[in-house]
């Protein structure tokens, strides 16, 4: 075991599958030489060189097509798309053909490609830096969505998104670009549409997703030592494929769901969740099931407002105590 | 209604021999076709292809009025030479890129005619399976790596499979064609920028058909060539020709597929067509001006190859043999198609993953 | 007008609607319930504040509000005259909302409420359909007193399956053949909210608490002597009878004094011991339910003093005139069945109280009677004292020598002296 930071781990999982397979290859902007806007691909230029880690120029659709076309035609690329709001000047890409292209040809064609985004808010960017998207991406039939919480799981889900034959939508939460874990030692891989269960309650579940992890189960500690609450925290770390039956199993034991969002209330990954606990274990749930997002609004910039919106390890608790008996 | 092209009726009426016409050796009287550089075979290739694209658009066109083919569908009668010109110029393992008109671009590539047509009629024989109809015609067996129907969205594409060719170093080209209207999206410009900076070997060829859809491409773009004026941006010589001249379109092909395997990188190329019927199924093409139709289809490719090949000597039993044998491809495609049941329902649930399911869960 | 959240009490801020007795549209009346509203500790009716027609209500059963918001409107019989004359659109945004509004059936809602009126979550249905069980008689811990999975869950456990023959039974049990209620020799009545509340509490205290009874016998004697001295004087100028139960409570204080342990409650894993001591008063409401309302500052008071707070909360319990801050904060309970002339009563804990005392018949018995002279008998009126008391806070020894100390006062005080 390594202590390396979320960032250190990114760099970790790609120079691990570049170096087991020539076919995969890296491109976006300022990823290479630079190192990456956030230091989250710093040495990767210097191993791979110029031709298998390709810096573009501000162009997401071509980044984009780039990879799907090099992906249909044997490479694995991964691409980075350097703030996942950019997302929205390359969606047709994502969702009109990388994930519709197998389908649709009838089987024809194979998209094995990652695309890598620094995601969410907590840095103060303001509303077109700090969106939380993973739920655009969740939406679309035939994208994988991932997004871990901590540096092992960046290094070993990334690793397995690269692997899959599949495309997968890969969110990195920017603020935790600098918290440091504990990363497993050589070649290491993880499994997609594997949630998993980080602490046992007996009181509620609280299911939440990549920077909402860390503070979900500093509120549990809390919850624990001054309203004597234990809750089961559940990381989903992958919203397609879903685990559901870890989610409904431990939903099922405290017949209490919270779901802890950073994304804007309406349709986020939580609510999909909801119903499929409303449908599948409504006989086990004892008691109303409760979302905590940020507020449907664009996330503001000053810090104050900032940290007033997204959902707190404070507000989590101050939810729960009031929600939850 | 759209007009008929008078080629394709006057096709039908030289049909005098039956199928399977071996072609013959050029008579004496023939035009010097032993200094030509496209050559005999070359040209009854082109020749098939012209004939291939005419008469299954025609047939997809009757078979609308028939109301078996369902949905939209934009038909390329008027562009056969384009796609003619560059499928017969292409090695069978280079990809080629098209758009929602991409009939043509899919058969040139040597799709089966009942795959196209079982595809339109949402047939099980079609080349999807019935998954993906008429604007998304593929097969990558054939190299065919898609119909487009987003505009602009496969010219990154296109760049991308180049990518993967000029990384693994095949000798692959990646043609990508294209309409006047994608000349003005930023996917246009984005990935000719790229491909011409990293020297992709991809050939992005613009069908100018002078119409976006209903709107003349004039009115809406700030250079007379909406593709070859462009070329410049890119650091690429502006290349317009006659999209109507299957000879000359597979010329320049050549050329450009030459530069291409060289490693010199992209080409756009900007042929000048023109669409015999309307931009749709359902458009008429009430807004063409008087007059406009009827000088374009005195420059129809087809029948203009089918003099090109007299001129060179080409017997004339040869030519129409050719074209009854097509026809009668044809027939027998649509009658394949008509007898193909639609597709089971059980092909709703595969095919999302690459492990054949659809699912999103455990 | 606007019928709102009555003030139930001091120390009450807030009242949860636990049940309505009107639906829409029904003649309300200031002579009958409109709607139950339940405190912590008590259950009351609440009639409409004027006669005339349910309009419209506010708060569903179930929920909790502040005191002065308001739950319901009503017409009143001369408003309703008025909006008949007023102009036709007026009238038209009356009716379809008395129209439209669902009909509430109450009788059906209150199946799958709990006793404090607190809808059931889906896994307590469950649970509680697959067992057969009243869940009105289960006690809840959560928010508002709502009944959880857990509640029932503990409630199986304990034995409490209200009609399946083993303590804790599973899904493939066999349901034993339900009781025939058809009968016309049968009366059904149906629990009402007191009766639910008692059967809840009860359940729960024989559930919480490991309940220990021990009896002594206690000779009244001097009581008595005492007592008749006085009693014609007392009833003139009290306007009530002199009893035996305010001179047991004075004892019981006493003894308190210097067995504090009996005067407590249990939080968790402590057993908190309180100083002061409020005496719950067990009283029966005429055969139609039992409540324990609260004599604070009881240590504190004269025997006279004891006396007219114990006349007080009887009274206004049987007039039923009690708040809900008269059922808060008791530290220790008395109830007395001896009217009946019973011998002894074993009594359920008042929770979250650790004992409970009964006193009853006091009847006139020979003893034996110790003289420096030698042993005699004597006719004595003599009467049991029965104490339940919660075997994890105290232990017998403790709970018989405070029950000896509250004998030797009931004995040897010098009650004449103290009632002059």
């Amino acid at each position: 075991m390594a202590e390396l930071t979320y960032r250190e781990a990114v760099a970790a999982a790609i120079a691990q599958e570049m170096r087991r397979d020539d076919d995969v290859v890296f491109l976006g902007e300022d990823i290479g030489k630079a190192g990456g806007v956030f230091k989250a691909t710093v040495g990767l230029f210097k191993e791979f060189g110029p031709v298998r880690v390709r810096d573009t120029p501000i162009s997401e659709q071509a980044i984009l097509g780039a990879a799907m076309g090099s992906a249909m035609t044997g490479l694995k690329p991964i691409a980075e798309i350097m703030f996942s709001d950019f997302l929205a000047v390359c969606w047709d890409i994502v969702a009109n053909e990388i994930a519709k292209a197998r389908y649709m040809t009838g089987g024809q064609m194979s998209m094995p490609l990652v695309i890598r985004t620094a995601n969410g808010g907590g840095s103060r960017f303001g509303a077109q830096h700090s969106q939380s998207v993973e739920n655009w991406a969740m939406m679309i039939p035939g994208l994988k969505v991932v997004a871990p919480s901590s540096p092992a799981d960046v290094k070993g889900l990334l690793a397995a998104a690269i692997r899959d034959p599949d495309p997968v939508m890969f969110f990195e939460q920017k603020s935790l670009y600098p918290i440091k874990g504990e990363v497993p030692d050589g070649e290491y891989v993880d499994e997609l549409g594997t949630a998993k269960v980080l602490r046992d309650g007996g009181d509620v579940t609280v299911v939440a997703l990549a920077a909402m992890v860390p503070r979900a189960l500093k509120a549990a500690e809390e919850l624990s030592a001054k309203h004597g609450i234990e809750a089961t925290v559940v990381d989903v770390r992958s919203l397609v494929p879903l685990d559901t039956q870890t989610i409904l199993r431990e939903v099922s034991k405290t017949g209490r769901l919270v779901t802890v969002e950073e994304n804007p209330r309406l349709c986020g990954w939580g609510a999909e969740i909801a119903s499929i606990v409303a449908d599948e274990i409504f006989w086990d749930l004892d008691g109303p099931i409760m979302r905590i997002t940020t507020p449907h609004i664009p996330l503001p910039a000053a810090d104050a407002l900032e940290d007033a919106t997204m959902p707190s390890a404070e507000r989590i608790v101050r939810e729960i105590v009031e929600n939850i008996d | 209604m759209a007009t008929k092209p008078k080629a394709a009726a006057k096709g039908r009426a030289g049909r005098k021999t039956p199928a399977k016409t071996a072609p013959k050796r050029a008579s004496s009287k023939s035009k010097s076709i032993a200094n030509d550089d496209i050559g005999e075979d070359t040209r009854l290739a082109l020749w098939r292809s012209l004939l291939e694209i005419r008469h299954v658009e025609q047939r997809a066109y009757d078979l609308f009025l028939q109301n078996l083919i369902k949905g939209t569908s934009h038909l390329a009668l008027g562009h056969e030479a384009v796609a003619a010109g560059f499928a017969t110029a292409m090695n069978k393992d280079d990809w080629s890129f098209c758009t929602y008109r991409g009939h043509h671009h899919t058969l040139a590539r040597g799709a089966s005619m009942e795959g196209v047509l079982g595809e339109l009629m949402g047939r099980e024989c079609g080349l999807l399976q019935g998954k993906g109809g008429s604007m998304h015609l593929t097969s990558v067996e054939h190299g065919a790596m898609g119909s487009y129907a987003i505009i602009g969205a496969h010219l990154p594409i296109a760049m991308g499979a180049a990518w993967t060719s000029q990384y693994k170093n095949t000798g692959q080209v990646s043609v990508c064609f294209f309409g006047d209207g994608t000349t003005n999206i930023g996917a246009f410009h984005e990935a000719l920028n790229m491909a011409a900076v990293w020297k992709l070997p991809v050939v992005f060829v613009c069908e100018n058909n002078l119409y976006m859809e209903y709107t003349p491409i004039h009115d809406v773009t700030a250079v007379h060539n909406p593709a070859g004026d462009r070329a410049a941006s890119y650091g690429l010589p502006k290349i317009v020709i006659d999209g109507n001249d299957a000879d000359e379109v597979y010329r320049t092909a050549q050329a450009a597929f030459a530069k291409a395997r060289a490693g010199d990188g992209p080409s756009l190329i900007e042929c000048l067509t023109y669409r015999h019927s309307g931009h749709s199924r359902a458009d008429p093409g009430d807004y063409r001006p008087p007059g406009e139709l009827e000088a374009w289809l005195k420059k129809d490719p087809v029948p203009r190859y089918r003099e090109r090949l007299a001129e060179f000597g080409i017997a004339q039993d040869v030519i129409d043999g050719m074209d009854a044998e097509v026809l009668a491809q044809v027939d027998a495609a649509t009658e394949i198609s008509k007898a193909s049941p639609p597709p089971g329902l059980e092909l709703i649930d595969v095919d999302v993953w690459a492990d054949g399911g659809t699912s999103w869960r455990n | 007008m606007d019928v709102i959240m009555p003030q139930l009490g001091e120390t009450v801020s807030e009242g949860t609607v636990s049940v309505w007795h009107s639906k829409i549209g029904d003649k309300v009346s200031t002579k009958a319930p409109l709607f139950d509203v339940s405190s912590d500790k008590v259950e009351m009716e609440v009639p409409a504040p004027a006669e005339g027609t349910l309009l419209e209500i506010r708060v569903d059963a179930g929920a909790t509000v502040p005191v002065g918001e308001v739950v319901a409107i009503i017409v009143r019989e001369g408003e309703v005259i008025e909006a008949a004359a007023a102009p036709v659109a007026k009238a038209e945004t009356v009716a379809p909302k008395t129209a439209a509004a669902p009909v509430r059936d109450v009788s059906v809602k209150s199946a799958n409420r709990d006793a404090r009126g607190n809808p059931l979550s889906p896994a307590v249905r469950r649970l509680v359909a697959e067992n057969s069980l009243d869940p009105a008689a289960i006690s809840g811990t959560g928010l508002n007193g709502r009944l959880k999975k857990k509640d029932v869950l503990a409630y199986l456990a304990d034995g409490g399956s209200a009609r399946s023959a083993s303590p804790s039974p599973s899904r493939a049990m066999p349901k034993p053949a339900p009781l025939d209620f058809s009968g016309e020799d049968t009366e059904v009545i149906p629990f009402n909210n007191l009766r639910r509340l008692t059967a809840e509490h009860m359940v729960r205290s024989k559930a919480t608490s490991p309940h220990v009874l021990q009896a002594v016998e206690a000779d009244f004697a001097r009581i008595a002597r005492a007592r008749s001295g006085v009693s014609a004087a007392w009833k003139k100028r009290e306007g009530f009878s002199l009893t035996y139960l305010p001179f047991i409570a004075k004892a019981v204080c006493e003894a308190i004094r210097e067995f504090p342990r009996v005067n407590g409650a249990i939080d968790g894993e402590n057993l908190v011991v309180f100083r002061r001591i409020n005496l719950g008063i067990a009283v029966d409401l005429d055969f139609d339910g039992l409540v324990a309302p609260v004599v604070k500052g009881a240590g504190e008071m004269t025997l006279h003093e004891l006396a007219r707070a114990i006349r007080d909360v009887s009274d206004r319990a049987r007039n039923n005139q009690l708040k809900p801050d008269d059922f808060t904060d008791g530290t220790y309970t008395i109830s007395n069945s001896g009217v009946f002339g019973t011998m002894i009563t074993a009594p359920i804990i008042n929770q979250p109280q650790v004992a409970i005392l009964s006193t009853d018949g006091i009847t006139k018995k020979p003893v034996v009677i110790e003289t420096e002279d030698g042993d005699t008998i004597g006719i004595r009126p003599v009467g049991v004292l029965a104490q339940s008391f919660d075997h994890r806070a105290i232990d017998g020894a403790y709970s018989a020598a405070f029950l000896n100390r509250v004998r030797e006062i009931i004995q040897t005080k010098d009650w004449a002296t103290v009632l002059a």
